[in-house]
This record gives C-alpha cells, sequence and structure tokens, in this order.
C-alpha cells in the first residue's frame, strides 16, 4: 500500500468515524428520557433600551444554576451591540456584558433552556461557602437600603432576642413572615418605612430580613430570581439568604418559605435587585417570557454520576461555553490557513499568525483591533530599528522588544480608553509572543530582502487573518462545534487531504506565466 | 483573449513542478530527514565533499564558542580575502565577503567597510543562531574566498556567480547560472533579484534569463546579453553533482558550484529543497525530466559520461 493509499484510507476512516460519532451523539439525544418529574423551561429576557453614547454597557445577569436547574444551551441576540466576555463575579451573578456600538435605540434578546429536576441531580456550585472574612464584611455591611444601625432596626432586633431565641435566624423569618403585613408593589420598599408601617412589599420583607439577620450578626443577602411558571410577563421574586450552620440558606418570607425553595426557583442574581442594569443608558425596559418547552433533545441527559457525560460539553457551567466554543474554532482558523497558503500559495509570517491575530481581536470590534496592532507595529518597528543600533544579541534582543509590546498595547488600551475612541479598549489583548516575533521577522524581511517584500508578507498574512476572522466570528459554527465536537474529526481529514494536495498553488499560475511559448 | 496568468491545463502541458508536488512527491519520500543535517550544514557538507575528494573553498577557521572570537583576527591574518558563513543560513542570509582588511578595519566586497567591532558583533550574531533556520546556536565559517572565473565578468554586478544543477535519484535533470545584481547586492540568489540564466545540460551553454520570476535577455546592470557563454568543464562539473548527490543520499538535490579561475567547479553548498524558478530560467518545466526518471528510463546526458 503506498502513501497515497493510505492518505486515502486514513481519510475515509476519519469521515466515517466522524459520522458514526455524529449520528450516535443525535442518537443518544433522540433517546435522552426526560427523568420523571423533571422538565424544560425556557426563559426569554427581551430588553429594549435607548443608549446615550457609544460605548453604554448593558449588563444583563444570566439564572444561576442550582441543584435542580442546570441551563443547558443559551442563545443570545444583540444586533447593535458588542458582546464582551460573560463574565461571573463569584458570588453575584453570571452577567453578559455589551457595549452599544452606537447611541440611540437599542434591543437585546437572551434565551435560556433550563433543565429542572425535582432531585438533586447537579453539583452545587456556590463560591462563596465557606465564607471569607471579606466576603463575611460584605454580607454583614449597612448600605443604604439595609440600614443595620437604624435604631429602629435595633429596636426590633433587641425586642426579638428577648427572650435569646435557640435559632435567630428563624425567629427574625417569623417576624417578617407574621408581623409585616404582606403588601402588594405598592407597599413600602425600605426597611424603614417597613417597620415603621408594619407592612411590606416582597423587596421590602425581604430586606426587612436581611437587615435584621446583619444586625444580629448573621450574614445574609437579598436574592432576586426568577419562578419558573408558564407567563407572558413574569415578575422577580425576591427572597433572601442567611449563611446559617456554615451554608447559605433561603428564606423567603412573601412566600413563607425557608429552608428549601421549591425547586422551581432559580436565582438570577445576589445582594443586587436589577437583572438587567446598564450605564448611560434610559428607557430600560425589560420583559421576561417563561415558557414550558415539550421534551426534546439537547436536555443535559447526565446526571454527576455518568462517566459518558464528559463527551458532552453542552454539561459544562455556562460560562465556559463561550471560550471553549471559541477554542472549537481555532481549527477551522487553521484550516483556512492551510488553504490559503497551499491552495492559493499566500505566504503569512509564522503559520498559526493569522488564526490567533483574529483570535485576539474577536472579543475587540476589528477597528480597535487594527488600531492597537498597527499602532504597536509601528511602534515595535521602530524600537526594532532603533534596537539595531546597540548590537545586543538575539535572545535579549527579542526580550526587550518583547517588554516594548507588552508596554505598548497597555497603553494602547489606556489610551483608547482615555480618549473613548472605541466601546471595548480592555479586550484588546493581541497575542504578544505572536507579535513579537511578527515584529522581528518584519524587520529582518525588510532589511534582507527588501521593504516591499516584507509589507507584502505582511498584507498577506493580515489577509489571511481576516478570513480566520470571519470564521472565529461565526457564532453558530461555533455552538455546532460545542454540541458536535466530532466533527473536527472532519477537519483533520481536510487537512490530511491538503496535505497531499500536488495540485498548483494559485499564486503559481502568476508566476510562472512567462513560461508560455509566445 | 491573452490571460495575464496561465491556467493549470497550461502549467501541466508545460510540465511544470509547482511547490506542493515537489514537497509530497519529490522532496518528502525522497530525502529522508535524518539526511537534512547533511546539507542544512554547511560544515559538514564540507566534510563530506573533502573525505570523497569533492573540490570545496579552503577552510581557514571554525568559530564556535564566544572565546573563539578573540583568536579571529590572528587567523585571518595571513589571508588577504576570506568569507565568514554561518554554518547553518539559508538564502545566503549572513554572508560575508572580505575582500581586504588591516588590523582594525575590514573591507567587504561591496565596497563597505566595517570596523573591527562591527564585523565582531556581526559573528557573534552568527553564533547566537540569527542566521540559523531554527534559530538554534550556530557556528561561524571561515573560508577561502573563490576568484570567480573571468568568463561571467560581463554578466556579474558585484558578488560572485553561481551555477545551481538539480539533481533527482543522482541524475542531473537541470541547470542554471545565478548572476548578482546591484538589486540582489551581490547575493547569486533569485529571491533578492538575481539573474537566473538557463544551461544546456547537453552543452553547458547558458540561454534565457529570469530575473524576479520574469524572463529577461540581458543582465538588468550591465546589459550583457544572458545567452551565448558556454561554462568551461561543464562535464567535470556535472560528474562531481552526481558524486556528491550519491554521497549525500539525497534523491532530490539542489547543488551550487562556483567556477574557480584555478580550481575549477568548486562546490558551495547543497540544497534540498532547491527552487522552482529554475524552471523559468530554463524555459521548460521539471517534471518530464523527473518522470522519464522515475520510469527508469531517462538517461541524463551528462550521466553517461
Amino acid at each position: 500500500m503506498n502513501a497515497r493509499h493510505i492518505v486515502w484510507t486514513v481519510t475515509a476512516a476519519l469521515v466515517l468515524v466522524g459520522l458514526a460519532c455524529v449520528g450516535l451523539r443525535l442518537y443518544a439525544r433522540q433517546q435522552a428520557r426526560l427523568s420523571s418529574g423533571d422538565s424544560l423551561w425556557r426563559i426569554t429576557y427581551k430588553v429594549k433600551f435607548y443608549a446615550a453614547r457609544t460605548g453604554a454597557t448593558l449588563r444583563v445577569s444570566a439564572p444561576r444554576e442550582t441543584t435542580h436547574a442546570r441551563v443547558f444551551r443559551h442563545d443570545i441576540q444583540y444586533a447593535g451591540l458588542l458582546a464582551q466576555r460573560l463574565r461571573s463575579s463569584r458570588e453575584l451573578s453570571r452577567e453578559l456584558a455589551f457595549a452599544s456600538l452606537g447611541s440611540g435605540p437599542h434591543t437585546m434578546t437572551a434565551r435560556f433552556d433550563l433543565h429542572l429536576s425535582p432531585k438533586d441531580r447537579w453539583r452545587p456550585t456556590d463560591p462563596t461557602t465557606p465564607l471569607t472574612p471579606d466576603l463575611q464584611n460584605r454580607y454583614l455591611r449597612n448600605t443604604d437600603d439595609i440600614p443595620t444601625d437604624a435604631p429602629l432596626v435595633l429596636e426590633t432586633l433587641a425586642r426579638l432576642q428577648a427572650p435569646p431565641p435557640t435559632n435567630i435566624a428563624q425567629r427574625l423569618f417569623d417576624f417578617c413572615v407574621h408581623d409585616l403585613g404582606a403588601g402588594d408593589e405598592r407597599a413600602p420598599h425600605d426597611v424603614l418605612t417597613a417597620l415603621q408601617q408594619h407592612a411590606a412589599s416582597p423587596i421590602g420583607r425581604a430586606r426587612v430580613f436581611v437587615a435584621l439577620c446583619r444586625a444580629a450578626g448573621l450574614p445574609a443577602r437579598l436574592v432576586t430570581g426568577l419562578a419558573l411558571e408558564p407567563s407572558a410577563a413574569s415578575q422577580p421574586q425576591y427572597w433572601a439568604e442567611a449563611y446559617v450552620d456554615k451554608q447559605w440558606v433561603p428564606f423567603d418570607p412573601s412566600n413563607g418559605l425557608s429552608g428549601d425553595l421549591p425547586e422551581r426557583f432559580v436565582p438570577v442574581t445576589r445582594d443586587r435587585l436589577e437583572i438587567v442594569r446598564g450605564t448611560d443608558i434610559s428607557e430600560l425596559e425589560t420583559r421576561v417570557e417563561i415558557l414550558r418547552l415539550p421534551p426534546g433533545p439537547g436536555a443535559s441527559r447526565f446526571g454527576r454520576s455518568r462517566l459518558g457525560a464528559i463527551f458532552d460539553l453542552t454539561r459544562l457551567p455556562l460560562d465556559m461555553h463561550e471560550p471553549l466554543s471559541l477554542l472549537l474554532l481555532l481549527p477551522l482558523g487553521a484550516l483556512v490557513t492551510a488553504l490559503f497558503r497551499v491552495v492559493i500559495g499566500l505566504r503569512t509570517y509564522g503559520t498559526f499568525t493569522p488564526t490567533l491575530l483574529a483570535l485576539s481581536f474577536v472579543y475587540a470590534d476589528w477597528i480597535t483591533g487594527l488600531m492597537t496592532f498597527t499602532a504597536v507595529l509601528a511602534l515595535g518597528l521602530t524600537s526594532r530599528a532603533l534596537l539595531e543600533q546597540l548590537k545586543l544579541l538575539v535572545v535579549p534582543r527579542l526580550s526587550v522588544l518583547l517588554t516594548l509590546v507588552v508596554l505598548g498595547i497597555m497603553f494602547m488600551v489606556s489610551a483608547l480608553d482615555y480618549f473613548n475612541l472605541t466601546p471595548s479598549a480592555q479586550a484588546v489583548i493581541l497575542p504578544m509572543v505572536i507579535l513579537t516575533m511578527t515584529i522581528e521577522r518584519f524587520y529582518l524581511t525588510s532589511e534582507e530582502d527588501n521593504p516591499l517584500f516584507a509589507l507584502k508578507l505582511l498584507a498577506e498574512t493580515l489577509l489571511v487573518g481576516a478570513c480566520c476572522y470571519g470564521v472565529l466570528r461565526w457564532r453558530a459554527v461555533g455552538e455546532l462545534m460545542f454540541t458536535f465536537p466530532e466533527l473536527h474529526l472532519f477537519t483533520i481529514a481536510a487537512l490530511v487531504l491538503l496535505g497531499r494536495y500536488p495540485g498548483y498553488r494559485w499564486t503559481e499560475l502568476w508566476r510562472f506565466r512567462d513560461l508560455k511559448k509566445p | 483573449m491573452k490571460l495575464p496568468f496561465l491556467l493549470p491545463r497550461d502549467l501541466r502541458a508545460l510540465g511544470v513542478l509547482g511547490m506542493n508536488r515537489r514537497n509530497a512527491e519529490f522532496i518528502l519520500p525522497g530525502n529522508p530527514r535524518h539526511h537534512y543535517p547533511r546539507v542544512d550544514d554547511k560544515l559538514l557538507t564540507k566534510q563530506l565533499c573533502e573525505s570523497h575528494g569533492i573540490p570545496v573553498p579552503q577552510t581557514y577557521a571554525i568559530l564556535e564558542y564566544h572565546s573563539d572570537l578573540r583568536q579571529f583576527r590572528r587567523l585571518v591574518a595571513a589571508h588577504s580575502e576570506f568569507v565568514i558563513k554561518p554554518c547553518k543560513g539559508a538564502q545566503g542570509r549572513g554572508i560575508v565577503v572580505v575582500a581586504s582588511h588591516d588590523e582594525t578595519t575590514f573591507t567587504t566586497s561591496g565596497g563597505e567597510t566595517w570596523t573591527w567591532p562591527d564585523l565582531h558583533y556581526h559573528l557573534e550574531t552568527i553564533l547566537a543562531g540569527l542566521y540559523s533556520l531554527g534559530g538554534q546556536p550556530d557556528r561561524a565559517l571561515v573560508e577561502q574566498r573563490i576568484v570567480p572565473h573571468p568568463i561571467f565578468l560581463p554578466l556579474t554586478k558585484g558578488g560572485t556567480p553561481d551555477i545551481r544543477v538539480i539533481l533527482y535519484r543522482h541524475a542531473p535533470v537541470m541547470a542554471m547560472a545565478r548572476l548578482p545584481t546591484r538589486a540582489s547586492r551581490g547575493r547569486a540568489n533569485l529571491h533578492q533579484g538575481a539573474v537566473g540564466a538557463g544551461i544546456e545540460l547537453e552543452s553547458g551553454q547558458f540561454f534565457g534569463g529570469v530575473c524576479r520570476d520574469r524572463a529577461v535577455t540581458v543582465h538588468p546592470d550591465t546589459g550583457a546579453p544572458v545567452a551565448g557563454l558556454v561554462v568551461p568543464q561543464w562535464k567535470e562539473l556535472l560528474a562531481v553533482a552526481v558524486r556528491l548527490a550519491k554521497v549525500l543520499e539525497l534523491n532530490y538535490l539542489g547543488v551550487d558550484f562556483v567556477l574557480d579561475a584555478e580550481r575549477g567547479p568548486v562546490v558551495l553548498e547543497a540544497n534540498a529543497r532547491p527552487g522552482l524558478a529554475i524552471q523559468i530560467a530554463n524555459r521548460a518545466g521539471l517534471l518530464p525530466r523527473l518522470r522519464e526518471l522515475d520510469r527508469g528510463t531517462g538517461v541524463s546526458p551528462a550521466v553517461s559520461t
């Protein structure tokens, strides 16, 4: 069997195995039966707002996962907005941040599909237990909304602590349930008015509970969440959590529930009221739709106990989805580069430079990326020319260059931010080592060959990078790869075929043009 | 309508060898990786040549460690001219030709004057691996400067012209002369703007030429016609190339010669990935000749000698 046969066999095998894996996964998804009592829900946020300026930010908190509920899919539509990283501030919320690309009215729709189970199916993931001294201070602090040192609060507490109860949290909770009259949305939201009028809104009751707990030295926090019930305009639920016996215990004075909340109560954000907030925006309107989904493919089939779950990436926590699907796009970037080099015949500085440059531009808008890139490249080349005078050895010289590149990027980011030129200066972290090597190669090429050739190579690198950028920005493909990572067997098959492609490169059609007999 | 480029079928008809095919069908199967150091390290090539009686420029010194640099001026004192090369350099990078020197200044063949600190720095960068293929630490080779045969003078602007022979399965398949130009800054490298002149394998006669991938008929600097010149000692040169190919055990090989005024053909270096522009210089594709050798029927005229 010669090399060519082996290549075709390997390619065919890769394609077959890939197809089999996709088929197996599809079959498994079709077969995935929900355990009895489990249900699937869709929460949709429909957000409208008016951005006062370019770069106004919108922050949207995603539903948090609990031992009963897991987000298995999300989809976010945002035209005219620039998505930034999904950030989890450890204990508070998991926020999606967006910057507006212009002023004016905007809309954003976020959809989260949840798998709800009456059993404790998933590993609890509360990063705030155990409580560190920092967090302890945070959840004991005195604020305008939670006045722990107001005389009325202290007085109420003193009354409730005589005689000293065995379970202070329960005593305070009973007070909020029985002695604070339940009011509707018009009832007082703030702690002091509520205590004076003996009536409070759901927010007010939760706040009184938190204030009393904190005044009693018990760390406590407010929780905003959603109750999973079909609704076209679901209202947020407010409850509280107190840190009792080294764990967070929920107390819901409005519904009179404590200890375990029903599994349909899904927390969204903690220690803060709003699910959606922003800066430099106005006329913010948020509607939350909740829908029960029919049982179907895509739900998390596996609990934590099944080893097969390793192959199901969608079961990973939500904030890992985005970076991981981006990583899964990298091989496609490499495939694009290989196509350009082998079939078209463009040359690039370094094999993976275009892909990695494109990756670093994904989180920024490309104008910001290109501005930073150009500025840093110019700085790098100037300093490289100056460094030549010092006649340094290779490794120290490259290291000086790397240092300058790092400094250049930092100050460029700072400058962009200062002049407020772009909405997302903080996201431009170019691949510094790659950039350093590009500068060095550009300099050497322009010195040893000629500057025109060096520029041509740079242009070709950027062209290939632009195509990689197009691929990396393709979110739908990223999500597909995330669901079916075995599709990369096809990528490998394509690369194997490319690796044996003996045909002419397009550039050679031009290069050998003078060979034609006249 | 005349297209400004060729179609793949034109190139196929001409038998042009493309980069992909060269790599996939000739270099990868024909040149085992572990034999690459024999050509990528000029010193190793040279040692192999010397042990098989193949003429190479005389070695004056090998500088390996930083401390060797202190000896440098004493080592070259006896030679009025010499060449410095990185052992693992590519495409002529890092090569300095010193035409004359005294204790403190060195004049290059291009007419530049280098001070000892300049040259010292250059040697340091060679040792540090600036010019080596993988950026690995390298050695500097100091060797005899070849005086090119005067026959090439009308076709040379600074630097030394060389002759490249491509061999496949140890048989010469194509040859060209590489003539430095002002644009190539004395280097005999097509990539940097040197002129390539096709050479008839049977006779050693120049015909046609290529400069920056375009067909040319005259040298761009001297204006002398490229065609017509006959390389002296041509059969001997081809025989040496064949001998070297057998020693190196590489199936697809480029061997670079300089024609010394007194010694005749001298091997400068060998290349396991020789470029493809030689086809433009020869106005012919390599593929038919390679295929013939694959079939085992092709007997190159030079091999029979």
